[in-house]
């Protein structure tokens, strides 16, 4: 109650023009972020040979704590659509780059094109994912699979990864 | 030749820092004159350079003395006449897991003496030698290559097998090891059987800075066991030897409260020869970690209080650690001289 007080006090110096234009100009940045984000695809559709929406369906174990070692980590996840390239089967193995941290900020020297605006892995969660395979081909770091027992088959590597829910 | 003569310009011990104990004495007295050590070391131009010296840290130079760039990783050929080293430009940070990928591939002499570029910024990652010293061997994301050098051709191309990061030639040229991923783990290193590509690991879990024992039979490496206490359950890193098939597993030297890294014998096998340092990833992002050697006789060898270590290991054996000036990566090649210097290059 008091801070709106104060505003008031404060725009009782300003003309009615003044208020207006200044009304008009905050909310035109809102308006221009959403045409920008709408013009502006996502480098999901422009980065690796496939492209998918899956749904992750299991994080395996707990993220290695491991300072100083970048690692990837293999999941688990169940595709819904293909949208470029082809996968085998709707179950796939995808690894992340040191999946503790943001997307947007997984990115370094060793690794510098991935990215994407997921911020946390939790199972359930649905990606729209650029991939390659197979994962050697891409990266040459530490790779934790919980999956080598069970699943021989291709993995791949996550070079992009959108929230989709 | 050159390291040769440019090491006997001084006498053993010339510049050595003074002994703590009689036996640490012993030890350097007797390594003093067996061949040289290369490392890379912060030098006064506040960049990464290369030094020369004496096993017992004597006749210590500075070989390359670049301020505009850093240099780091030494090997010696397996006849000592060669070197091969990433230089890097000043400012760059070493990185203790990555540095086979950064800078480019020098060759040069053994005393560092005309040092060339062999390709760019990048090119020839984890380069190692051959066991004849005439190719080199590299780690890409698509495979192995093995380049020959008079004529920078690929001679050899096969699957890497998992191996990310430090792949080395056995002596008698008939594996190599790295640290891979295996069996769903990472840093674990592997034995490549080099004829048949065939792979098997070694030791699991937490390991890397693997090097081959000149019986091309055993491997030294460095490993941070699970279920350490220490540094709030982290561990710290400590120096192992495994057989290539993995069935024998033996603690060389540790510490709780260091970390061991770099490990390499001597060329005859007799001597260890690592860096120990207080974090872990040997130092190489700081200015390294002091070197130290040991005889491979008094191991397995537990420094310090290291309570945990010792209960995990209580049949182990003492000795003295000879500790050198602050580097990282050493290696040690016991040098030819004359008349069989020369038979050996014709053979080259």
């Amino acid at each position: 109650m008091s801070t709106m007080s104060t505003v008031s006090t404060e725009l009782g110096i300003l003309t009615r023009f003044e208020v207006l234009s200044a009304c008009l100009l905050a909310l035109l940045p809102c308006v221009g972020c959403g045409k920008t984000a709408e013009s502006v695809p996502s480098k999901v559709s422009q980065v690796g040979t496939t492209e998918v929406t899956a749904v992750l369906e299991e994080v395996r174990g707990e993220f290695v704590n491991r300072a100083n070692y970048d690692y990837a980590f293999v999941m688990k996840y169940k595709v819904k659509a293909v949208h470029r390239g082809s996968v085998e089967g709707d179950t796939i193995y995808v690894a992340h780059y040191n999946p503790q941290k943001a997307r947007s900020s997984a990115a370094d020297a060793r690794v510098p094109d991935i990215g994407g605006n997921v911020t946390r892995f939790r199972p359930g969660d649905v990606h729209r994912i650029a991939l390659e395979a197979p994962i050697d081909d891409y990266y040459m770091g530490g790779i934790i699979n919980r999956y080598f027992d069970e699943y021989k088959g291709v993995i791949y590597w996550a070079v992009w990864t959108d929230d989709a829910q | 030749m050159a390291v040769f003569l440019a090491l006997s310009l001084l006498a053993p011990g010339a510049f050595a820092q003074p002994p703590a104990s009689p036996d640490i004495d012993t030890l350097a007295k007797e390594v003093a004159d067996k061949g040289g050590l290369v490392y890379g070391a912060r030098s006064e131009n506040g960049t990464w350079d290369l030094f020369l010296s004496r096993p017992d840290g004597s006749q210590r130079r500075n070989i390359t003395n670049t301020p505009d760039a850093e240099e780091a990783a030494p090997r010696f050929s397996p006849n000592g006449t060669r070197l091969l080293y990433r230089r890097m430009k000043r400012g760059t940070e070493i990185n203790h897991d990555k540095w086979g990928f950064q800078g480019e591939l020098i060759l040069a002499g053994g005393d560092g003496s005309n040092p060339v570029a062999f390709g760019g910024e990048g090119e020839y990652p984890w380069a190692s030698w051959s066991p004849d010293g005439r190719q080199v061997v590299c780690l890409f994301p698509k495979g192995i290559k093995v380049y020959d050098l008079n004529s920078n051709s690929v001679t050899r191309e096969f699957a890497r097998q998992g191996i990310y990061q430090q792949l080395f030639w056995s002596p008698d040229g008939k594996w190599f090891c790295g640290v891979a991923n295996n069996q769903g783990e990472s840093w674990t290193v592997v034995r490549v059987d080099a004829a048949s590509g065939e792979v098997n690991p070694a030791r699991k879990y937490q390991n890397c800075t693997p090097d081959w024992h000149p019986d091309s039979n055993h491997i030294i490496l460095s490993s941070r066991p699970a279920g350490q206490p220490g540094a709030r359950g982290y561990g710290y890193t400590q120096l192992w030897m495994v057989s290539g098939d993995g069935a024998e597993q033996q603690l060389l030297y540790g510490e709780d409260g260091s970390h061991i890294y770099g490990g390499a014998f001597s060329p005859d096998g007799q001597y260890v020869i690592f860096t120990k340092g207080p974090k872990d990833g040997s130092g190489a992002e700081e200015a390294g970690a002091p070197i130290c050697i040991i005889r491979t006789k008094d191991t397995p060898m537990i420094t310090g209080e290291s309570v945990e270590l010792r209960k995990l290991h209580p049949a182990t054996k003492s000795g003295p650690v000879l500790t050198l000036e602050k580097g990282w990566e050493p290696h040690w090649a016991y040098f030819l001289s004359g008349e069989k210097e020369r038979r050996q290059r014709k053979t080259e």
